[in-house]
């Protein structure tokens, strides 16, 4: 049988050869390999049927603090026979070098006549060369082995004898070789290893997965000629809402579902003449009184398409591609299905023949290249655009119709205060939503959970 | 958006010969997205600026036109009567000056009817009266009421018998006391006196904006309908008047008047709107070329007039359509009318050339970067909270910038650093395997005029051997390889640091940033087992300046 092992592999296979039954332990200790590397080693050898791991129930033997002296000093007979060498003496002078163990000793040597004792002397008589109990004593030492791996009678001399022998029960995992193990010659002459074995996981450093959709949808728009403008996420009431037509008034403006920035208040928000115009045609359309102060107050930008206007409003292009990208934030009770701060892409054409079937085709090239072609449009409605229509896009996995991006024409209200001539399209949505679907999440907190067992997992390419 | 539950046999007889499945194919094609359907029950979403889909009787109008049925706007038909008169006092002209209404006779009214009356009027109330400040309604039993009334204003001692009251209350009780005038009380919190409409008898038919009396309470036996709006200008008032009056007519009441008189008010005309439209405008911000005759019948089956007058189509706007401003949302009605499905997606070749951001792709290859560094990235909220900012890192917290009645705990004030939320994010993950590395690039706010944003990158690594050497030795490489720019650290303290262990992170004698061991105090806080470090630069000062 021709077969490449692993060096750990052929350590335990010559280990095992030569002593068929191991713990992990013992074969730790013969092969000088780590514990984790032994386990390991097991578990290959399992796979390819070459080992057999039997839970046994073990009896380990290893020497008491008398037998660890007796390993040491000698046994208090084999001490006393020793003594005697020369020949008898008086058993006052014996009990003074032996101390202790005089007792044991003499008691011992005369039960099986190794010595004879005259009046007040002893001396040898028959005494064998090894005594019974001496070869175990060489053989465990300073180590522990199993019950079976010695001498029964032997062991038995010393088991009856006080604090000689530690007997601990012990539940163990037995390897063995199978037979087809057995047979395998180990060469070393290739230098070859076994590409098949499992090896360690190694964690790759990456992307945050919604940064990568982030970049992927940013590149698609960019590829359909729109260009990224940057904003702050911190922006005026007049910004974020007075310039898109949101009345002062208006339920969307209440703390509830904003987040106002405690205590702060923008000084300069626009120029004079933008906010005369747009707060006559809130006045105009709307009928209350407009506060300036109440424009004035800063938010924590509920969409990006208050940078949207503003870059329009300063430039006031004839023809343009433009989108912004970033974080946008809702005063919501956070669930699987809200965050209080996620990202969300919104884009404009101007230009004056772009009109809202163009408007469409945008969206359905940019739902293509995300692999999404089952698409329809319904209307619905903004504050800030006329017509306004939303995209459905159908989710295989749940079986229904799911809402994506909404767009719409902005309103002339919305563009005519701000000297915006040209019909603007205008469309957005969030990112999160679409980054679910890719990584087949229905908690959208994953994202911002930083849990390393996902990040790790989560597949780069969907 | 505002929801709202309908039957589906109960629309099919309001809106005649038409199947259960052409009205939920239809819906979605008013504007109006299904949420959920049970058997003969559906709930749909309307939009805001549509009060008239408050309820089904509305939403049959909507569908008579879309499927062709009954085309064209809706014409009220008011008989003019002599019989019900308010007069209005000046007494009320500085709390609440406005006040109109309607009879509606000889309708039939059962569970389902109330149903939809009193979800129509919660709509009114929330949206076009902007919680009952601008404009409130009260629909009473016309058959309670003695004639005529008076519209006028009263002392906080008044009282009478409010609905869903056994006995009487002042008006004082009734603010303190009730649910409702618990939550609208506050409109009226600036004058002593309050509005009320007392009839012939002095009985007190309605305390406005706040609640009616109980006598004049609508049940299933109610024939004939008073109803009242009152508000802070006669527009709104009016507007609100013409959708209850709408929804009335088709729920098979006949309309009669209410004479009004008295400190600048007067009779509500429900006069219909004209707005003059080119059929060019249409045909361009659509991207159709459809005759004039086509969009004429499309915009009446958005339930409006329309007639060609020279080269332009005049349409005529029910008063209930307020929502039509201009051209434009014409515009709207056509392509509604056209049908949103027969629309089809156009694409028209750029005449622009894309361009990313610089600012975005100098942070893409920093990103980059510190991924071929080892280094994982992280993405954490932005609205954080004191604890993570603050509390666990033993940082001060004299200019924090906060925001107004959050929802949620852990999203209160705004970041001015990123590495917190890092480490934060490393106790959260105690049980995952060591090395963690991770890095995270976002805006930090601070206080300035008001508030200035800048891009900050800040970056950890926590293991068994963490130490100073390493995340210089990262920063220095990451700086180097991907910017060019050699870095310097000079000693400093900081409390989120240890102590000999931290140092500022200087380029071109410019500060830029920290670097360092983590305070092990902090690292116990948050019960992370091994060492941590780190560093936090700004990049606004330092890469994306150069920009």
């Amino acid at each position: 049988m021709s077969q490449v092992f692993h060096e750990i592999e052929k350590k335990i296979i010559t280990s095992l050869k030569d002593n068929p039954k191991q713990t992990p332990e013992t074969l730790g200790t013969s092969t000088k390999l780590s514990p984790d590397q032994i386990r390991r080693g097991i578990e290959w050898l399992k796979l390819k049927d070459l080992a057999i791991v039997d839970e046994s129930i073990t009896s380990l033997i290893s020497l008491g603090k008398n037998g660890l002296e007796s390993f040491q000093k000698g046994l208090p007979e084999r001490r006393l026979l020793d003594l005697l060498t020369n020949g008898p003496r008086k058993l006052s002078d014996l009990q003074q070098e032996l101390g202790s163990v005089f007792g044991p000793a003499i008691g011992i040597s005369r039960k099986n006549n190794w010595v004879e004792a005259t009046s007040d002397q002893i001396s040898v008589k028959n005494a064998p060369p090894l005594l019974p109990g001496e070869k175990t004593l060489k053989q465990i030492g300073t180590n522990t082995f199993s019950q079976e791996q010695i001498d029964k009678n032997d062991l038995s001399i010393l088991l009856k004898r006080p604090d000689f022998i530690i007997e601990t029960i012990s539940k163990a995992k037995i390897i063995t070789l199978t037979d087809s193990a057995k047979s395998i010659i180990l060469s070393d002459s290739t230098g070859a290893i076994d590409v098949e074995a499992t090896v360690p996981e190694t964690f790759v450093a990456r992307t945050h997965p919604l940064k990568d959709t982030i970049d992927e949808i940013r590149e698609i728009f960019v590829t359909l000629g729109f260009s990224e403008i940057i904003g702050n996420m911190t922006q005026s009431s007049f910004w974020n809402f007075d310039a898109l037509f949101t009345p002062q008034d208006h339920p969307a403006r209440e703390l509830q579902d904003t987040f106002y920035l405690d205590g702060i208040s923008a000084k300069k928000i626009a120029t004079s003449e933008q906010i005369r115009k747009v707060s006559e045609s809130h006045k105009k359309n709307w009928r209350y009184f407009w506060d300036i102060n109440e424009a004035r107050k800063m938010v924590l930008r509920t969409h990006t398409t208050g940078v949207t206007i503003k870059h329009l409003a300063e430039n006031k292009p004839d023809e343009a591609r433009i989108f912004s990208l970033g974080r946008v934030f809702r005063n919501e009770k956070v669930s699987y299905k809200h965050l209080v701060e996620f990202n969300q892409i919104e884009g404009v054409v101007v230009g004056k023949d772009a009109n809202l079937r163009n408007l469409m085709g945008i969206q359905r090239e940019f739902y293509k290249r995300i692999g999404i072609t089952k698409i329809k449009f319904w209307p619905t409605f903004f504050p800030y655009t006329e017509p306004s229509l939303q995209t459905m896009v159908y989710n295989e996995k749940l079986g229904k119709w799911i809402e994506l991006f909404g767009m719409g024409i902005f309103r002339p209200e919305v563009t005519k205060p701000l000297g915006i001539t040209k019909p603007v399209l205008a469309w957005g949505g969030g990112i999160e939503r679409i980054a679910m679907l890719k990584y087949g999440l229905d908690d959208v907190r994953e994202f911002y959970n930083n849990n390393l067992n996902w990040l790790r997992s989560a597949t780069k390419c969907q | 958006m505002p929801v709202i539950e309908l039957s589906y046999s109960r629309l099919q007889k309001l809106v005649g010969k038409v199947t259960k499945k052409q009205i939920s194919d239809s819906l979605p094609f008013l504007g109006l997205d299904i949420e959920s359907e049970n058997k003969d029950l559906v709930r749909i979403e309307y939009s805001p600026n549509r009060p008239d889909y408050s309820t089904d009787f509305g939403i049959a109008l909507g569908l008579q036109g879309l499927l062709g049925i009954k085309t064209g706007a809706i014409k009220l038909n008011v008989k003019k009567s002599n019989k019900y008169k308010i007069s209005v006092r000046p007494e009320v002209s500085k709390i609440r000056p406005f006040v109109t209404g309607i009879v509606a006779k000889n309708g039939k009214i059962d569970d389902k009817t109330i149903k939809q009356f009193m979800a129509m009027q919660e709509d009114l109330h929330f949206g076009i009266g902007r919680k009952r400040k601008k404009s409130s309604i009260g629909i009473h039993d016309l058959d309670k009421i003695s004639f005529p009334l008076v519209y006028t204003a009263i002392t906080r001692n008044h009282k009478f018998i409010p609905l869903a009251s056994e006995k009487e209350l002042s008006i004082s009780e009734i603010l303190e006391k009730t649910d409702v005038g618990k939550d609208y009380g506050k409109i009226l919190e600036n004058s002593t006196k309050v509005p009320i409409i007392l009839d012939a008898n002095q009985d007190t038919v309605s305390f406005p904006p706040i609640i009616n009396a109980a006598i004049t309470t609508v049940t299933t036996k109610t024939k004939n309908l008073f109803v009242e709006v009152t508000g802070i200008n006669k527009e709104d008032s009016e507007d609100m008047l013409s959708v209850v009056a709408t929804i009335l007519q088709k729920a098979g009441f006949t309309l009669e008047t209410v004479q009004i008189t008295g400190a600048k008010n007067s009779t509500a005309k429900f006069e219909q709107k004209k707005i003059k439209i080119n059929p060019t405008l249409i045909n361009q911000m659509l991207g159709l070329n459809i005759s004039t005759s086509k969009i004429i019948s499309s915009l009446k089956k958005s339930r409006l007039d329309a007639s060609i007058k020279g080269k332009d189509i005049v349409c005529t706007i029910p008063a209930y359509r307020f929502d039509i401003f201009g051209p434009m949302d014409l515009v709207e009605e056509a392509a509604l009318g056209y049908g949103i499905q027969n629309l089809t997606p156009t694409m028209a070749p750029p005449q622009t050339l894309g361009q990313i951001n610089p600012v975005s792709s100098q942070i893409k290859s920093l990103s980059q970067t510190m991924v071929g560094l080892g280094y994982l990235e992280s993405l954490n909220s932005s609205l954080t909270s004191k604890r993570v900012l603050y509390e666990m890192t033993n940082r001060n917290t004299s200019k924090i910038i906060s925001v107004l009645d959050s929802k949620s705990q852990e999203h209160t004030i705004l970041r001015d650093t990123i590495l917190p939320g890092l480490l934060e994010n490393l106790s959260k993950n105690i049980h995952e395997s060591y090395p963690q590395k991770m890095f995270e690039t976002g805006t930090v706010f601070t206080l300035d005029d008001p508030i200035s944003e800048k891009t900050n990158l800040s970056s950890i690594s926590a293991h068994k051997d963490a130490n100073f050497t390493e995340i210089k030795s990262i920063l220095q490489s990451a700086l180097k390889t991907g910017f060019g720019i050699h870095i310097d650290t000079k000693t400093t303290t900081h409390p989120s640091f240890e102590e000999g262990r931290c140092a500022n992170i200087i380029v071109n004698k410019k500060s830029i940033g920290i670097i360092g061991e983590i305070n092990s105090k902090i690292i116990e806080n948050y019960k992370i087992r091994v060492p941590v470090v780190g560093f936090e630069i700004s990049l606004s000062e330092s890469i994306l300046k150069s920009i």
